[in-house]
């Protein structure tokens, strides 16, 4: 009696321990650990659990084990297969993680597939979502992805002059005679507004510029009112504007409120505050070759070269668009981080996508790139 | 607020026993200044208590009926109505008028401390006259306002202080650079610094030569319509457009001048804008 | 039958010299604040802080733009605070720390005696000492009230049986008391124990009933449960009535928040050996023996199903058993403690394998053993600094306070990030609040609730439910008056640099900077209908340290009456001959 207790404790709990690996694992959340399946294929016998083992591997950062289910047509080296993935320069990729991922076939034969991946990574600027197509090709009985060689950026070397333009900001001490250090606020003006619905709320949105010759540090609030004069909601641009403007800089700026439709609002107010601070003239970002196409998706996108004019490295470009109509009203803000590095002197592209309501009535458009770097923060 | 409390209640009592004074007396000066030592004079014989309330101070103390009280000129450093209370049988009052000082300061406000040129009454300025103490001088005084720009004087004006108030407004002048504004009151002065900065740009000029390496585009030097040349750092926006499609720059002035490197390898045509002020246009082939 | 003589290990180690052997253990280790850098250790001293100062209010504003401390058990928060007084906030929580170890062996030297005789009950009791699941909950979790509780209610239990076998009004005086002082501790320990430990006790009083090895029948003994178990019932709900009334009112429906114990350890070898290969240690040897000993007696099974059941439970998601049985409750819970109550439920079957190893192999066992328990303790202790996942204290909070506390910024709300649980550590020494907290059952701003994440501070740990929490409180800053924010891992920058935060100081050559936003008006009290009224601020500063002062009058005035029951085999059914008389 007394084994046959200690067997069956034992066997049932060896088979909850079976049943536990195919529940779904619960340690999602916690960066580094895999989602969805608990069990990696052994052997990827379809193209499918090919990609589901490599893609599962990088979330690990299983780094040897992924780069055995590659192959390399173009000499791809595993650092190069690395950094691909985690990205470098205090990029943003390279402070993101691999959340989740799903795959989709889209062509397949004997020997050879094509799959399409949605790729979800967590990042410091909020989530960021990838779609990368994948060519599969079997070797024996396995399939493994094919990865083209790595193009890493490289900066030759160069000197670049730079004139350094920026403001400092000198407080006085606080023993100073009342009225000596009186510095006036910048001079900012909201030149646009509009306010729609749109799938996830109402947005507000338009455009706001430094009419000073000092820069300002500016932040948009609106609150929406509705008939009786009560408020109904406040909200901020946060992230959808650049909050440095120099003098005469014009920048886009949108106000999200989330789960809350215009049709109760009587009215908005907005209030655009601006303070003085200490900023740089640097870097200059230009954006080339804008265009609005459409993508293999579907979407309307507006695609992009960023090109950094400076000597230094830009480590985490943010692009701000907003989008006119005929009659030169902006219809909508959309923004994007690139999640690459912009090197000195190189260039990086982008992509904004755009509301597929509004893609046939925008005429126009104007880019504004805010940006973060590690020297400058 | 403890302080109101205790002047009332000092006010209160000397009331209650006024109806049966008479056996001393306090004799008010009719003018006294803040700071200044004063004396008052009482009369009767015997021990009294005396009260005294008034701005930022409230105190007592025991005196002899007959003899002065002397206060103090620190007592006495605030401008206002003071009530002194002699107390023994029944007590007296007296009430007398502390007034501010002669001048020992000046302070000055101006607003704003940025002003583009060529504004109409676009620069204001504020006087307030005050002692030692920090009292508002009300008395009328003549503050001299005077504001120049690199030594050279352009605005001087008296000006009456009115309940211890002088003001002026002025235009800002038509070069950009500092202002340095004074108010002077006999040998005391303020200095403030205002700042003309050049007005909107005008005539905004580009040329654009093709480089192996794109475009490069600059301004010519960056002047408002008075002829001043735009602070550096004003962001001037340079758009090529292309068979490629749009190229923008976001460049800001240095040393008066935007420069900017645009890549559109086909024909293009690019043009000049800064904030609401557009320049012009010009056209380059393509790249041989 | 072997004498004192011929086996020097043929006596039960006297309880003193096994409470003076975890004060000897324990005691260094604590006077050194080991625990201060644990996971939960600020936590505490935090809770206990506002009991320090506001001992009738239990409305804290400074986590959370205010939440009620009634949301969680007051007794080792109110202990620390009565003492601090004396010695200082760290050191007090120390020597609560130290009173709920103490107190542990006493506790489970007495629930063994349930089921063995006192020479075994005695080994366990020392064995307690050494469980790598005690050193794993004290000096790297911080989990005091799980101690404290598991501690007392351990010792209430022995009450239980002796009032359901033997009718003891004392015992149900005194059972009740500690219960209700365990509940005060810790409501979460209660709830359990009441199947994990109340639930053998319960069986193998029926057990002994219906065998007539003690005077009780079956029905009375059921029936005395279920007084026992009512009374608990009115009690606790008295005691901690303000938790109850705060649990109706806003019942914990936030997203479920990720946590290590729910892993699947045959999937992380990390989480395994953190989980289960520390706070077990040498008892993993034991194992075998623990169910085939277990299994061999029918008095012993309900404590093999109670740690049995435990076990698998503190395995979390490597098997879906708790998840089936919890439900939802599941997602709230952290399963650590499961472990450390199976360890404790193993005591009394290893304290039988203990003798039995002495009784043949004497000195050889007793050094084997000793050196089984100093290793177990050992390797918990090593693991402090050897796990990746440790606790990592780098963080100097002092510029923190003092920056807060100078110049008016405590009119304004502050976060942290990258602080851990040096979170807890800021809030105590200022007077400035926080809309975060270390403490997720508290949570009741949406920002905060309606994503799978913890801690703002710990945002990035929780991937993009962390980031996006995060980034919904800073899009609420002007809200909150939320004006400051301390960064301790550069990871967070970029997202406050596009947010309209300003690196405005840095404090300890850079390793922690200050960030500010311009426009945020100073903070306002947010409206909450969580504010406990006054009365049950009353009951809350009164009754849990109340039931406590009662406990300890009645263990010191109040003599029990017989300790152990008779005809308890000691060994399995097949060897009669160790039956004590």
């Amino acid at each position: 009696m007394k084994y046959a207790i200690a067997i069956i404790l034992v066997a049932v709990t060896a088979g909850l321990m079976v049943v536990g690996l195919f529940v779904t694992a619960q340690a999602g959340g916690t960066i580094g650990i895999a989602k969805g399946s608990a069990l990696h294929t052994a052997k990827a016998s379809t193209p499918d659990q090919a990609l589901n083992n490599l893609l599962a591997d990088v979330q690990r950062r299983n780094w040897d084990r992924a780069f055995a289910n590659v192959v390399s047509t173009g000499g791809i080296t595993e650092p190069a297969f690395i950094q691909d993935w985690i990205g470098s320069n205090g990029s943003v990729r390279s402070f993101s993680s691999l959340e989740g991922f799903e795959v989709r076939p889209l062509h397949e034969t004997n020997d050879e597939a094509q799959m399409r991946v949605h790729l979800h990574f967590s990042s410091p600027v909020g989530p960021i979502e990838d779609v990368r197509d994948f060519h599969l090709v079997r070797e024996g009985d396995l399939w493994k992805a094919v990865w083209p060689k790595v193009e890493i950026p490289s900066v030759p070397a160069q000197v670049i002059p730079v004139t350094y333009l920026r403001w400092d900001l000198v407080t006085g001490s606080a023993g100073d005679e009342w009225g000596a250090k009186n510095v006036d606020s910048p001079h900012v003006r909201i030149i646009s507004m509009n306010a729609v619905d749109s799938a996830q709320g109402s947005v507000v949105m338009g455009e706001v510029t430094n009419e000073d010759t000092v820069p300002a540090f500016v932040t948009v609030n609106a609150t929406l009112v509705d008939g009786a004069g009560n408020a109904i909601d406040e909200e901020s641009s946060f992230d959808k504007i650049a909050h440095v403007l120099l003098p005469k800089q014009v920048t886009p700026y949108r106000i999200d409120f989330p789960n809350l439709s215009l049709k109760n609002v009587k009215n908005v107010h907005m209030d655009v505050k601006a303070t003085l601070v200490p900023a740089s003239a640097d870097p200059v970002i230009g954006v080339m070759n804008q265009k609005i196409e459409t993508d293999s998706q579907g979407k309307s996108v507006l695609h992009g070269d960023l090109l950094n004019q400076s000597g230094e490295t830009v480590n985490i470009p943010h692009v701000i668009v907003s989008f006119y109509d005929n009659s030169g009203k902006v219809v909508w803000v959309s923004d994007g981080y690139v999640d690459r590095a912009l090197l000195p002197q190189s260039t990086e592209a982008f992509a904004v996508e755009i509301p597929k309501s509004l893609a046939p009535s925008i005429h126009n458009f104007h880019v504004v790139v805010n940006q973060y770097s590690l020297n400058n923060s | 607020m403890a302080r109101l409390l205790q002047f009332f209640s000092i006010l209160s009592l000397g009331a209650l026993f006024c109806g049966v004074c008479g056996a001393q007396d306090l004799h008010a000066p009719s003018n006294v200044t803040a700071g200044e030592d004063v004396a008052l004079p009482t009369s009767g014989s015997g021990k009294a208590t005396f009260y005294l309330a008034g701005p930022g101070i409230s105190q007592k103390n025991d005196v002899t009926l007959g003899e002065e009280i002397r206060l103090s000129g620190q007592d006495l450093r605030y401008a206002g109505d003071y009530t002194a209370i002699l107390c023994s049988d029944t007590c007296h009052t007296a009430t007398f008028y502390v007034t501010a000082a002669k001048p020992a300061s000046v302070i000055f406000l101006v607003h704003p401390s940025r002003v583009p040129v060529g504004q109409n009454d676009a620069v204001s300025g504020v006087a307030f006259p005050f002692d030692q103490y920090r009292n508002l001088i009300t008395v009328p005084e003549n503050v001299n306002f005077q504001l120049s720009a690199k030594d050279a004087s352009l605005w001087p004006r008296s000006i009456r202080t009115q309940n211890g108030v002088a003001w002026f407004r002025a235009n800002s002048g038509k070069s950009a650079g500092p202002v340095q504004a004074v108010a002077s009151l006999d040998d005391l002065s303020a200095k403030r610094a205002v700042q003309q900065v050049a007005s909107d740009p005008c005539n905004l000029r580009i040329t654009g030569q093709r480089t192996p390496n794109g475009i490069l585009v600059q301004t010519e030097p960056v002047h408002d319509c008075a002829g001043n040349v735009v602070p550096d750092g004003t962001i001037v926006t340079f758009t090529a457009t292309g068979p490629n499609g749009k190229g923008t720059v976001d460049a800001p002035v240095k040393q008066g001048i935007a420069r900017a490197k645009i890549e559109s390898p086909g024909t293009s045509v690019i043009s000049v804008a800064s904030g609401v002020v557009m320049g012009n246009e010009i056209r380059l082939g393509a790249q041989p | 039958m072997t004498t004192a003589a011929e086996n020097p290990y043929s006596r039960p180690i006297p309880l003193l010299a096994i409470v003076l052997v975890a004060l000897a253990v324990h005691g260094p280790l604590l006077l050194m604040e080991l625990p201060s850098s644990s996971f939960d250790a600020n936590f505490h001293m935090f809770f206990a802080s506002h009991y320090a100062h506001h001992w009738f209010n239990p409305w804290n504003e400074k986590w959370f733009a205010g939440f009620s401390q009634t949301t969680y058990p007051p007794l080792t928060h109110q202990w620390i605070a009565l003492i601090s007084n004396l010695v200082g906030l760290k050191m007090a929580y120390m020597l609560v720390q130290l009173i709920a170890i103490l107190l542990l062996p006493v506790g489970v030297y007495r629930f063994a005696k349930i089921w063995v005789d006192d020479r075994a009950a005695s080994y366990a009791a020392l064995g307690v000492v050494f469980l790598g699941s005690l050193t794993f909950l004290v000096y790297q979790a911080g989990q005091l009230a799980t101690v404290a509780s598991a501690a007392l209610y351990l010792n209430a239990l022995p009450y239980l049986y002796q009032w359901m076998t033997e009718s003891s009004g004392r015992s149900l005086v005194k059972g009740l008391a500690v219960t209700l002082s365990a509940a005060a501790a810790h409501h979460v320990t209660l709830i359990f124990g009441v199947v994990f430990f109340a639930g053998p006790v319960l069986w193998t009083a029926i057990l002994d009933a219906r065998d007539e090895r003690v005077a009780a029948s079956t029905s009375g003994v059921l029936l005395r449960a279920a007084v026992f178990g009512l009374l608990s019932i009115v009690g606790v709900a008295i005691v901690l009535l303000p938790y109850w009334l705060a649990l109706i009112q806003h019942p914990i429906h936030q997203i479920p928040i990720p946590h290590d114990s729910r892993a699947n350890f045959l999937l992380n070898s990390i989480t395994a050996i953190n989980y289960f290969v520390i706070p077990y240690g040498a008892l993993i040897i034991a194992l075998p023996f623990i169910l085939v000993r277990g299994a061999s007696c029918p008095r012993w099974r309900p404590l093999l199903y109670g740690f049995w059941l435990a076990l698998i439970f503190g395995l979390g998601g490597t098997t879906p058993l708790p998840r089936w049985l919890l439900g939802r409750a599941y997602e709230v819970l952290t399963f650590e403690r499961f472990t450390f109550w199976a360890t404790l439920l193993a005591m009394p079957l290893v304290g039988i394998l203990a003798i039995d190893l002495l009784d043949r192999f004497r000195a050889k066992a007793a050094v084997g053993l000793a050196l089984a328990a100093v290793a177990t303790i050992g390797g918990a202790l090593f693991w402090l600094n050897a796990n990746p996942f440790r606790p990592t204290a780098t963080a100097k909070v002092e510029p923190v306070d003092a920056f807060l506390n100078r110049d008016g910024h405590d009119a304004y709300r502050y976060i942290t990030l990258g602080f851990a649980s040096e979170l807890a550590k800021v809030s105590t020494y200022t007077d400035a609040g926080s809309v975060d907290g270390d403490y997720n059952s508290a949570r009741l701003l949406p920002e905060m609730t309606n994503y799978g994440s913890a801690q703002l501070t710990n945002a990035k740990f929780y991937g993009t439910a962390g980031m996006s929490a995060l980034r919904a409180m800073l899009e609420h800053a002007n809200r909150y008056g939320l004006k400051f924010i301390f960064v301790h891992d550069p990871y967070y920058e970029p997202l406050l640099t596009f947010a309209g935060w300003r690196k405005i100081e840095t404090f300890n050559n850079g390793d922690v900077t200050a960030w500010a936003k311009d426009d945020v008006p100073p903070a306002h009290r947010i409206a909450s209908d969580a504010i406990p009224p006054a009365w049950q601020g009353l009951m809350w500063g009164i009754l849990p340290i109340g039931v406590s002062f009662v406990a300890i009058f009645l263990s010191l005035f109040m003599r029990d009456t017989r300790r152990v029951p008779v005809g308890i085999p000691l060994r399995s059914e097949t060897r009669e001959h160790h039956i004590v008389a």
